[in-house]
């Protein structure tokens, strides 16, 4: 495996790109795992497995995030995956809620998924190799991720007068915490300056809501205006991302010496 | 495929009844939808199972990831199941041939069996391999 | 639903039927079949289809605990796949008479049956890997005979589905293989599942068969293929080496191999705990139930909004 970060010969520079790809793993990982915990309980049959689908190519989409930031580091992926405290995780908050109905997870997808396609696509122009071919070839499974999510949107949402209402209360809910994707540090500023990143976090986030808006308003549903909710991108992450994490490392903390 | 509902009160079907049907509507729940599988470019679209769900799109939508997982595709094609008109297995005799049909081969009884045989693995791929 | 029926068949059609089955065809679905052979398929069929959604509950329990991404993905994919059996054998009970969503209702209401297995706990991770090895191994011989039944949509089905329970039976083995050689304490949780596990597997082929009319004519339909005994046997044959290979201790001191008779003899289950779990009164079973009572009710007005946009549509 190429070492993207190694590549980057200015220590500041590298440090700011290795968390923004850090804060790509620990959101796919979370979300994953979140729809991982749909397997089995999905509302139908053949959705359960659609969902249980998504839910494996995030996790796999994190596994090659964190290959390529711990290449040459102790104790290799999983190690990062499993192995920090809770403060330590990038995840926005929108990845961490538990699951709750599956409106709320269907819409988290919808508005998530545009923002995970855009970061990919400018990691994939970022210029930093091999990384930046990695994100070209992830955003082949992204299309069916937002097929999957917005056809189930506009089935709940235009069905029937409960599922607009249900729709619309866990759109409030998740608002704020989706424009937590956009939360911003010094890193934001950092990558702008060299050119790695070509937008930034505000026009990210115009760009987003630009795609997103429509589809939620083609679902009659109203557009939120509550301010974002932040802290994931910084460490600071919510009670259900605790209980995420104590459930995540339960087995490994059980024999810390064991391989599996 | 067939069974709309357990219907408890049935008057027993007798033998002349049943043999004079040779074709039928496939009596399928009106959810169910049969997926068709492409597996490469030039290749038929196999049937390959079926999905239920509630309209087109949506059955499109979920048959990739119920038939697709493993299976290489190109291309899907999903019908209710309820459309799909079929010959009984009572007619089953019909499609015996009883005169020699080589004069549509241009050549052997062998090369007959030749041509039958390649159309028939074209469209059944053994998934034992 | 457990009432057999009795409606005649007509004659001539019971004669031919029963002439094609002895020799050897298979019926396809909207082929005419007497109403006991129909009653017979169809209860086999959706107990294997209930099997499939209630045997996602002890393992999915793992996915979010699984130690390593690899591990997470690969069991995700595994459960997910018991989920796509189940949704490819309610379809074929569908051919036999009614709908999925009324099976589903039954199951969720308790009034259904799932094989005896998935009553139980799967306390650790290393249940896991007994699940995977010796319960989808045990299921994988039942499979395995009844794809020469005589119901062509079953036998098709089961085709895929052994197909996909090998893969399982791999990714078991592997993480069977890694506790196995790992720590003590892996090993010790290992054998400690295995022990846990013993009993409903021993359960899972069900009793001897009793000689009987009934028994015959299943076995003369193809409904049956093999003997209960006969598929136990078959499993133990192929699984105890397992067990033996990996220097860990087969939780039955009396289990041994016969050569004189061919055969594993080994301590009588207790046939009542059997008959109490498949009576829905397992460890697990109403908790488990109770979930997917839940999620089904839950689900309630999902269904309504999508069958009305699908109607408006």
């Amino acid at each position: 495996m190429g070492g993207t970060l190694a590549a980057i010969a200015d220590p500041a520079i590298r440090a700011a790109f290795r968390e923004s790809l850090l804060r790509a793993a620990d959101d796919e990982l979370v979300i994953g795992h979140r729809h991982s915990e749909w397997t089995g309980f999905g509302p139908d049959i053949e959705s359960d497995v659609a969902m249980s689908s998504i839910a494996q190519e995030e996790i796999g989409h994190a596994r090659a995030f964190y290959g390529q930031i711990s290449d040459g580091e102790e104790g290799g992926g999983d190690h990062l995956a499993f192995g920090r405290a809770p403060a330590q995780y990038l995840n926005a908050i929108l990845t961490e809620r538990e699951n709750g109905g599956w409106e709320s997870s269907i819409l988290r997808l919808v508005l998530y998924e545009r923002y995970e396609a855009a970061r990919l696509q400018w990691v994939s122009v970022s210029g930093q190799e091999p990384v930046a071919g990695l994100a070209k070839a992830l955003l082949r499974e992204e299309q069916y991720h937002a097929l999957f999510a917005d056809a189930w949107l506009t089935r709940m949402s235009r069905g029937s007068d409960e599922g607009h209402t249900r729709v619309q209360t866990a759109l409030e809910a998740l608002w704020p915490d989706a424009l937590g994707l956009f939360e911003a540090t010094e890193i934001d500023a950092q990558l702008l300056a060299t050119g790695i990143l070509k937008a930034g976090p505000d026009a990210q986030r115009q760009r987003w809501e630009a795609e997103v808006c429509p589809v939620i308003e083609a679902c009659g549903l109203i557009v939120p205006a509550s301010p974002p909710r932040t802290g994931g991108r910084q460490g600071r992450h919510t009670p259900d991302f605790d209980r995420l994490h104590a459930h995540l490392t339960e087995v490994r903390r059980s024999d810390p010496e064991a391989r599996w | 495929m067939g069974g709309r509902g357990m219907t408890t009160e049935r008057r027993a079907e007798t033998a002349a009844e049943r043999d004079a049907i040779w074709e039928r509507r496939l009596d399928a729940p009106h959810d169910v939808w049969a997926v068709f599988l492409q597996a490469r470019t030039r290749d038929p679209h196999v049937h390959v199972g079926d999905v239920h769900a509630p309209d087109a799109e949506m059955a499109l939508v979920v048959a990739k990831e119920n038939y697709t997982r493993r299976d290489p595709c190109v291309n899907l094609w999903v019908v209710r199941a309820d459309e799909i008109h079929a010959t009984t297995a009572s007619a089953v005799h019909m499609f015996d041939s009883a005169t020699d049909k080589s004069y549509r081969f241009g050549g052997s009884y062998r090369k007959q069996q030749q041509v039958y045989g390649s159309a028939w693995r074209l469209s059944h791929r053994d998934e034992d391999q | 639903m457990d009432t057999r029926p009795d409606t005649q068949d007509d004659p001539v059609l019971l004669a031919r039927f029963t002439e094609r089955i002895a020799a050897g065809d298979q019926i396809e679905a909207g082929e005419w079949i007497p109403e006991e052979y129909r009653f017979e398929a169809r209860r086999l069929i959706q107990m294997h289809a209930n099997s499939e959604i209630m045997g996602a509950l002890p393992e999915r329990e793992w996915i979010p605990r699984a130690p390593t991404l690899a591990r997470k993905m690969a069991l995700t994919a595994k459960v997910q796949d018991e989920v796509g059996h189940g949704m490819l054998l309610y379809r074929v009970a569908e051919t036999l008479g009614g709908t999925r969503e009324e099976m589903i209702a039954e199951l969720v209401a308790g009034r259904a049956r799932f094989h005896n297995v998935f009553h139980y706990p799967a306390e650790t991770w290393a249940d896991v890997a007994i699940i995977q090895v010796f319960v989808d191994g045990a299921a994988m011989q039942t499979q395995g005979a009844l794809r020469s039944c005589s119901y062509a949509p079953y036998s098709r089905v089961l085709k895929r589905i052994c197909y996909e329970e090998d893969f399982h039976i791999q990714l078991g083995l592997d993480v069977w293989r890694s506790l196995a050689e790992g720590t003590p304490r892996q090993r010790a949780m290992l054998q400690d599942a295995l022990r846990r596990w013993w009993t409903p597997i021993m359960h899972f082929f069900g009793m001897p068969d009793r000689v009987s009319p009934h028994t015959a004519k299943m076995l003369a339909w193809r409904i049956k293929v093999k003997s209960n005994e006969e598929l136990r046997q078959q499993f133990l044959r192929r699984f105890i080496p397992i067990i033996l290979e990996y220097g860990l201790e087969v939780p039955d001191p009396h289990l041994r191999w016969v050569e004189a008779e061919e055969r594993y003899v080994y301590t009588e289950p207790d046939w009542e705990e059997l008959k109490r779990v498949g009576r829905n009164g397992g460890p697990k079973s109403a908790e488990r139930l109770g979930l997917r009572q839940q999620f089904y009710r839950q689900h309630a007005w999902i269904r309504e909004a999508v069958s009305r946009w699908a109607a408006a549509a």
